[in-house]
């Protein structure tokens, strides 16, 4: 299969990798059913993984693993890409999602993504973690972008 | 967007932060009308952020919308 991404892509991204600190897990939801750019995804996301040995990917379907699509809050939403922690077996979701393909400036956004969550440390400010830590009810946040 | 990750990092049991492909979630970005983007809905239009803001006016925004 044609590689998404150019070989100066792939170098610029390891350069850019050579930061990671923790393992990070990609979980890729697609679906068989009518999804444009399900395959897409899944394979950018599959030469993002091959970068760098501290990224690892499993890849699943939301009507065919009913229960873990529920479990990660994509039920019925295809192609989602869940960002999360991995240490040994244990998977730590933290909450961070994309919708859709991570093309043009979104794919920045998902390497940002990966660094974030292998730092392990939001690099908020101490007032903004102090109110987000405070928090007791459920905050969900839908940022909407365009791949442009 | 970044900084919606953010968020949710320093609290994942309460927070989900979802990016969304606004042409292929139509469904989604008709509900809540997205004309221009980045446009951050809070808990289902309890508020809005329309454009990239900096992390002190999000903090703002969140306890306007969502309270303390």
């Amino acid at each position: 299969m044609e590689k998404l991404l150019p070989p100066d892509i792939v170098k610029q991204i390891g350069d850019v990798f050579q930061q990671l600190k923790h393992p990070v897990q990609i979980l890729f939801f697609g679906t068989e059913k009518h999804c444009e750019y399900c395959s897409e995804t899944r394979q950018l996301l599959e030469e993002v993984t091959e970068i760098s040995e501290l990224i690892s990917i499993s890849i699943h379907d939301v009507h065919k693993e009913p229960d873990l699509a529920k479990l990660y809050k994509v039920e019925g939403k295809a192609p989602a890409t869940v960002i999360a922690a991995r240490e040994g077996d244990q998977i730590t979701d933290f909450g961070i999602r994309y919708l859709g393909i991570p093309s043009g400036h979104e794919f920045t956004t998902l390497i940002q993504a990966i660094l974030l969550v292998s730092g392990r440390d939001s690099g908020l400010n101490p007032q903004t973690r102090e109110y987000v830590k405070s928090l007791t009810r459920p905050l969900h946040l839908e940022v909407f972008v365009t791949p442009t | 967007m970044v900084l919606a990750y953010q968020i949710a990092m320093e609290n994942p049991q309460m927070v989900l932060a979802e990016g969304v492909e606004a042409m292929e979630f139509q469904e989604l970005s008709s509900r809540y009308l997205i004309s221009g983007v980045p446009d951050t809905v809070i808990n289902a239009d309890a508020g809005r952020v329309v454009g990239a803001i900096p992390e002190q006016q999000m903090l703002a925004e969140l306890m306007r919308s969502i309270g303390k």
